[in-house]
């Protein structure tokens, strides 16, 4: 790297020498489809004599492999004072400017056949959006991770970026938060349930991809096959029913192995770290992956505790941050796993170090109104009363039994009813919730962007109000900021004062 | 509230809730009409498995009963939509039964759209959406108001939002 790039007229750079073919590989996996089908229907159809249509998977490549070479030609960027430009294109060339200031996360990214070859992806992403700003495939390691500290030292001054582009000393003054070990990382596998998911999916690929009947067969010859070989051991109904167990226990140890396995490929080696305002992650076994947000992009807080995590005495800390999300495609790489799993006091600690005003954990919570133990119970009964009912119609009067399932989940609403709670203090709001499965989900105050208070008949009868917070980036999926079942008088004066302190700050990103 | 439907109300940005003008009543009471489609469909399914009743008188009725009832309820949730814009930000109050309150900061707000559809501009309404940052509020939005009302909190919320911009 050269010195002081301060001017505009900095040298223009290009992508590395590499970068097409990994531009190719990205291309021919978003086309493997099509060309799957053109070999295979193109193969049947030339046996007719139509020769052309043999050539057109490999005409389809090699168009692909211009385009990429194309673009490797093509794509410049220049490294400015405040920002990055980039230019790109033959024919319909574009050119953008990206100040640093706007960027929330850099992503570096190196797979298995990017380290083979010394490269390494990068993605710089600002908030909210579909893409990210910039996506770099690929530059050498040097000049990626010579970015990266760019970026991240960006608001420090010229004579920062100047000892970043020189070298990189920097990185050894970053002080890890945490580091997991490899016996963590197999805890991490058997709590998260990330095997059960990939078997999931793959048994949904399969159900679309395979002709229908393949599937049927396979699932009738192996019942088949499974049911002759049980006939034939002669076995009583009490070895035959523990001959299921095992069979359930072992492919359930089956899925945990697999978590295991895609956890240790995902997060082994996991080092969480920071510098005066970034927070970086570095993870992956055979792809490596770092990526970093700085502190004050973080917009809300997720503190988790299963009944798994429990058991092994642990928890995880996770984080929403308003990076542009490829909506409904799980995207890994943005940094939302800030402790994947840690000790109940390591994840405080972590709050607390980041958050130094936030009092972590708090001692004021809140308790909701008593209507709750009840009202909590009312989800299940819509769906259980009706479903015993038709299950009895069909079934017989034994269906009836269902209804057992009733006393304990009215326990587990008392449980879960007298668990939650809410806090609120000049600085953060907080709700904690669960019983079995128990969460903390907390904002900084200045990065809420909306509320509203909402009441139900319901919540007219018992004299409650919901209080419905929301922020930047949250998943779908993540449980909301929501005060639920609150005495109508506080949640009209935690609104009041919420909607006051907004009005008079401004938003923090 | 006293509603003209002559001359818009006057806005003077007070902390006084503004209601909507009447006139949009209709065009509310259109849009709650939809919910005959939920009516219409189970019906047709229960005749066509009961046999009690003949799907070409059932699925009328229900359609008919879902039209009514939907657009009672909608001029009634109409009539009861406030809303108000003060230093604190811009509010949207909704519903009897089930009540809602919401409240952008004005801090808060990314950018806004006006919409007029063609039934609206002939009534002289507008729809206001106001964006967030959010995800669930993440656009605020608010139907039936007088247009000018409507071009008056745009520009009065834009103008907020050049001055401390978020970004």
């Amino acid at each position: 790297m050269d010195g002081p790039v301060v001017d505009t007229d900095a040298p223009e750079r290009r992508l590395h020498p590499w970068s097409w073919l990994f531009v190719l590989l990205q291309q021919l996996k978003q086309f493997i489809f099509p060309l799957i089908a053109l070999l295979v229907f193109g193969a049947r159809k030339s046996d007719d004599g139509d020769p052309w249509l043999a050539f057109a998977p490999v005409i389809g490549i090699a168009v692909l492999v211009v385009l990429a070479i194309l673009q490797y030609f093509t794509y410049r960027y220049v490294i400015g004072r405040d920002g990055l430009t980039v230019r790109e294109g033959l024919l319909h060339r574009s050119r953008r400017e990206i100040p640093f200031s706007r960027i929330h996360n850099v992503v570096v990214h190196q797979s298995l056949l990017h380290r083979v070859f010394g490269v390494a992806e990068v993605r710089l992403e600002s908030a909210g959006g579909q893409k990210p700003e910039a996506q770099m495939r690929v530059l050498g390691l040097r000049d990626a991770l010579a970015l990266e500290d760019l970026v991240r030292h960006q608001a420090r001054g010229p004579a920062a970026i100047q000892a970043a582009a020189s070298d990189e000393p920097s990185r050894a003054r970053d002080a890890t938060l945490l580091a997991l070990s490899t016996a963590e990382v197999i805890r991490l596998g058997l709590i998260s349930n990330r095997g059960m998911i990939v078997v999931a999916a793959g048994f949904g690929a399969a159900w679309q991809i395979l002709p229908e009947r393949m599937i049927e067969q396979f699932f009738r010859q192996g019942a088949k096959q499974a049911f002759g070989y049980a006939e034939q051991l002669h076995l009583g109904w009490l070895a035959g029913a523990a001959g299921v167990a095992a069979l359930v226990v072992l492919a359930l140890a089956l899925v945990r192995a697999l978590s295991v396995v895609l956890a240790l490929l995902q997060f082994h080696g996991f080092r969480l770290s920071e510098d005066a305002r970034r927070l970086m992650v570095e993870r992956g076994l055979l792809a490596r992956l770092r990526t970093s947000v700085a502190r004050r992009r973080i917009q809300a807080w997720t503190l988790h505790e299963g009944v798994l995590h429990r058991w092994f005495g642990r928890r995880s800390l996770r984080i929403d941050t308003a990076v542009a999300e490829k909506a409904g495609q799980q995207d890994q790489r943005a940094l939302k796993d800030l402790a994947p799993i840690a000790t109940p006091e390591a994840c405080d600690a972590l709050v607390n170090h980041l958050l130094p005003q936030a009092a972590w954990p708090r001692a004021d919570w809140r308790p909701v109104a008593a209507s709750a133990r009840w009202r909590l119970l009312l989800p299940t009964l819509t769906w259980l009363l009706p479903a015993t009912a038709l299950a009895a119609w069909h079934l017989g009067p034994w269906a009836w039994c269902a209804l057992a399932w009733l006393p304990a989940s009215a326990y587990a609403a008392h449980r879960q009813a007298s668990r939650m709670g809410w806090s609120l203090d000049g600085h953060l709001v907080a709700v904690r919730s669960g019983w079995w499965s128990r969460y903390w989900r907390f904002a900084e105050i200045d990065k809420l962007q909306a509320l509203r208070l909402s009441r139900s008949p319901l919540d007219h009868a018992c004299g409650t109000a919901s209080l419905w917070l929301d922020t930047a980036g949250a998943s779908g999926v993540a449980a909301p900021l929501a005060l639920r079942f609150v005495p109508e008088a506080e949640a009209r004066d935690a609104f009041e004062r919420l909607s006051l302190a907004l009005a008079q700050r401004r938003l923090r990103w | 509230m006293q509603i003209d439907t002559d001359t818009p109300i006057p806005l003077a940005p007070t902390d006084a809730w503004q209601a909507l003008p009447a006139r949009g009543a209709w065009l509310a009471a259109l849009g709650g009409a939809a919910l005959l489609f939920p009516f219409a469909f189970p019906a047709f399914f229960v005749a066509r498995a009961t046999d009690m009743v003949s799907p070409w008188l059932a699925v009328p009725v229900a359609a008919g009963v879902g039209a009514l009832l939907g657009a009672w309820v909608a001029v009634k949730r109409h009539r009861r939509t406030r809303w108000r814009l003060d230093d604190r930000g811009f509010a949207v109050r909704r519903g009897n039964w089930w009540q809602s309150e919401t409240h952008v900061p004005i801090s808060r707000v990314q950018h806004l759209d006006v919409k007029r559809g063609p039934l609206e501009r002939s009534a002289h309404l507008s729809t206001l959406v106001v964006h967030t940052a959010g995800t669930r509020m993440a656009a605020v939005s608010l139907s039936g108001l007088d247009a000018d009302d409507a071009e008056r909190l745009r520009e009065r919320l834009a103008t907020q939002v050049d001055h401390d911009d978020a970004l």
